[in-house]
Formats: C-alpha cells, structure tokens, sequence
C-alpha cells in the first residue's frame, strides 16, 4: 500500500517538474535567443520576465481552439495527446538520482526500473512522431501534411544512428538498465571518453529526434507556414509545445545518462542536483545551436544521416564490440 | 487474470477496426493500437525484450513508415469505393475467417493451459539474446540471409532498366 502511494506521488512529482521545466525552459530559451540576436527577450511579466510562462498559459487556454471543417475530428483530437503523453512517458524509466532514504523508507528516484530500460525509453519515444504525423494528416492542409511527412522520413532516418550510437554503453554497461548503466560509470568512469563518437552522433541525432534547429524541417516555418501544427490553435497548440521542450530535457537526461555518469558527481552537492546541472548544460547547447546554425536543406540531412551518420556509428560500434569481447 | 481479457478484448477489436475502417489512416492506427495491445500481452508473459521490440520496430519503424505512404496517397481523397474485381470475395473472406476462428477456438479448449508464462526470466535480454546468438543462430542467420535476399531482390526489380546498346544512338562512339 505504502509503496503504491510512494508511486502515485512519484507521478505525480515527476510530472510536475518536467511541466515546470518545460515553462522554464521557453522562458530560458526566449530570453538566450534574445541575448544571442543582441535584444532584451520577454523581461516585462514580473522580475526578469520569470511570471511570462504563466501569462502564456492563461493566454493559451482562453484561446478559442480552431479546428478546419475537413478536418478529421477524432484524429485531430488525439494526435496532441500522442505527442505529449509519449513525451512524458519516456522520462519514467530516467534516474534522477540515487536512491533516498526518507523516514526510513528507501526510494528509488524513477517511476520503474525495468531491466530494459534503455530499450523502454526508445520504445516510447518512437511512439512520438505519431503526433506530428498524425496531426499533420488530420488538418487537411497541404502545409501540414508536408510537415507531417518531412518529420516522419527524418524521425526514421535519424532514430537508427541513435540506437547503434547507444548500443556501444549498454555494450560496455554490460546491461540496458539506465540504472546499471550510471552504476557502471562509477566503476569504470564516464563513458564519453571510450563512446566519444557514438556521443557526438548521439546529440546530433538527438536535435533531430526533437526536430530543432538545424533538424526543424517539420515546421520550416520560411517554407511550410509552421508545418504540422499550423491548423491547431489554444491548448492543442500548447500540447505540441510541451511535447517538444519535455523531449528536449528527456533526451537530455539520456544523453547525460548514457554518457556522462548520469547522477554522479563529487559528493558536495547530493546527486539529484548533479543531474539537473548536467541536464540544464545540456539545454544550454541545444538553445546556443539553435541561435547559431542555420536549417538544413533536406536532400543534404537525408544523406548526412544515411551516408555520415549510420555508417559512423555502425562502424565504431563494432569496434566496440570486438573491444568488449576481446577480439582487440 | 482479467489483465489478460481486457488487452485481449483491446487488441481483437482493434484487429476488427482494421478491416471494418473505411479511412486507410483510421485503418493504420487500429492497427498500431493492436500492436500496443499485443505488447502488453508479451510483458504479461514476462517477454520484456519482445515487448520492447515489438514496440520499437513494428509501432516505431514499420507502421511509420505505413502511416507516411497512406498520409500520402490519401490525402485530400474523397471517400470512394473501389469496384470489386472478384465477386463475392467479402462474405467468402467473412465465412473463411469465422470458420478459422472456430477452429482456433477448438484447438485451444483441447489444449490445458498451465499458468501463465513459464517461471524465470525467459524474457530477459540476456535470456533471449543467448537463445538467439547460442542455440538458434543458425535459425537468426536462415532468417537474415532471407530478408537481405528480399532486399537485394527488390532494389534488382527496381533498378531503371538499361537502355540496350543497339538501339541506343550515338552509342557506336
């Protein structure tokens, strides 16, 4: 019963945090991208502009919410809700930190532990491109549907490399446990050093997984009007934004997972902080990219993740495995 | 126990939705929902690997790329229904696929189920891995040669057809 209620408050905790990472995060974002294009950034709703988030949420559910008339009205409905719940689902398996011990009760700081977890997390997040394709589809606007479609070739294209790239540390992990995984950095260091390839490529295609720029095709907003998502307006709209900075801190939090020693750190801060602090450095790169790159033209992102990408990591990943079993 | 029914219900209706739409995308999505479906029975079943897989490469890679052909071919359509070429093939495919049902029926109530799933972690990655790269490698290598064949043969099939030297002006050069 107990550990039932432990698990509903975990939920519940974890989803509140990554809705308040997500509003800070734009926030963050916002005012970075405006630093970098040398303007101020929203800074008028309260101190520094910290209470924008909660303006744009009120402003988001006033919002009347549009739908065409040749929309498919089941589908429209439901693909915000594939995008955001596959967002969310991926960060159950994450270990935020080490175990805790609280009135005497031992709590593990994820939702679930599966033996697979590494597995489960790519599970869901594969399970995300329904929304942006789905949504695209359902709007019955050409621009959409050409959204829609660019995000799935890309999303497909880009998800293999990220899985041979991960291959490499559940190679040396000896297990697909995120929380094996981190352990085994403990012992054996950090694993960018041995992956650095597969840690490059990973983030690459990690920009591309949340369709960012340079990746942001899906919306190319100079080409498509906003892609997928230009017929949704209000809290459907609000949706697809929480699907995309929540998948922006969760591949975060892999990437330092897989590669950076997860929650581990010298001991003077406790280790669910380490983990934030990576994963906010993580953040910060994916905004600098974004101000600095311009977008991809798409023949050449096809062709950089079929001829660069997957061969490079199909390559340093058998290196990787003749390592591991001895061969070198 | 009930977990069990409740999937299977899930998953046999969501089966039905992919013949029973008239839209190919609605079609596409009962048939996602029924691989999800079918997941949860292999968790049940303590295959956690399986399950994964099933997810990662039939809702994640196989029914995206379905869903990027249907989108495209059906957008902007009107709803119409193609002629029937063979007459009658609805209620012989109906009749067949009860029939079948029926049959299945049978041959599960002569068969005792023993509990669920066997005992132990069967379905682990390193269960599932040492049966695959131990005992039935060569069954792993059968069915790799076959799928790189069905490739090859593909990309031949599809390959533009060379224009012949004869007929091909200028080509004495």
């Amino acid at each position: 019963m107990i550990a039932f209620v432990i698990l509903i408050v975990k939920v519940l905790l974890l989803i509140a945090i990554l809705m308040g990472g997500f509003a800070y995060t734009m926030l963050l974002e916002r005012r970075l991208l405006g630093f970098f294009q040398l303007r101020l950034g929203p800074n008028r709703v309260g101190p520094g502009g910290l209470l924008q988030p909660i303006a744009d949420a009120i402003k988001m559910m006033l919002k009347e919410d549009l739908m065409p008339a040749s929309a498919d009205p089941v589908v429209y409905r439901l693909a915000p809700v594939i995008s955001a719940f596959a967002a969310l689902a991926v960060d159950a398996v994450i270990p935020f930190g080490a175990p805790i011990h609280v009135f005497g009760l031992t709590v593990d700081l994820d939702i679930a532990n599966p033996s697979i977890g590494l597995l489960i997390a790519f599970a869901f997040s594969s399970l995300g491109v329904y929304g942006i394709v789905l949504g695209g589809w359902a709007s019955q606007n050409k621009y959409s549907l050409l959204g829609g479609i660019r995000a799935t070739a890309q999303i497909i294209s880009y998800e293999l490399a990220m899985g041979l790239s991960a291959m490499g540390v559940l190679m040396l992990a000896h297990t697909a446990n995120l929380e094996q995984i981190v352990l085994a950095q403990r012992r054996e260091g950090w694993f960018w050093l041995p992956q650095i390839v597969p840690l490059l490529v990973f983030f690459i295609t990690m920009i591309a997984e949340t369709n960012r720029t340079p990746f942001d095709l899906p919306e190319a907003e100079s080409e498509l009007v906003a892609g997928y998502h230009t017929e949704y307006s209000g809290m459907r709209f609000a949706l697809y934004y929480v699907a995309e900075y929540i998948n922006l801190i969760t591949v975060s939090g892999l990437w330092v997972t897989l590669f950076f020693g997860g929650w581990l750190g010298p001991g003077f801060l406790p280790p669910i902080l380490w983990f934030f602090i990576k994963v906010g450095i993580v953040v910060f790169l994916f905004i600098w990219i974004r101000a600095t790159l311009p977008r991809f033209r798409y023949d050449k992102l096809m062709s950089f993740g079929w001829k660069v990408l997957l061969p490079v990591s199909f390559l340093y990943l058998l290196g990787t495995a003749a390592f591991v079993s001895g061969v070198l | 126990m009930w977990g069990v029914y409740l999937v299977g219900i899930i998953a046999v209706l969501a089966a039905v939705g992919v013949v029973a739409a008239r839209q190919p995308v609605h079609s596409a999505i009962s048939l996602i929902l029924n691989i999800l479906a079918l997941a949860l029975l292999y968790l049940m079943l303590s295959a956690e690997f399986l399950a994964a897989a099933q997810v990662i490469v039939y809702a994640g890679a196989i029914m995206v790329l379905f869903l990027f052909v249907v989108t495209l071919l059906t957008a902007g359509k009107e709803e119409q229904e193609a002629p029937e070429i063979l007459s009658g093939q609805r209620w012989w495919a109906g009749g067949l696929s009860v029939a079948i049902g029926l049959v299945l029926v049978l041959i599960l109530a002569q068969t005792p189920s023993s509990g669920l799933g066997p005992a132990g972690p069967v379905g682990t990655l390193n269960a599932l891995g040492a049966a695959l790269w131990g005992r039935g490698f060569p069954y792993l290598l059968a069915v790799a040669m076959m799928l790189l064949t069905a490739a090859l043969g593909v990309l031949v099939l599809n390959r533009p057809e060379r224009p012949s030297r004869s007929s091909e002006p200028g080509s004495e050069r």
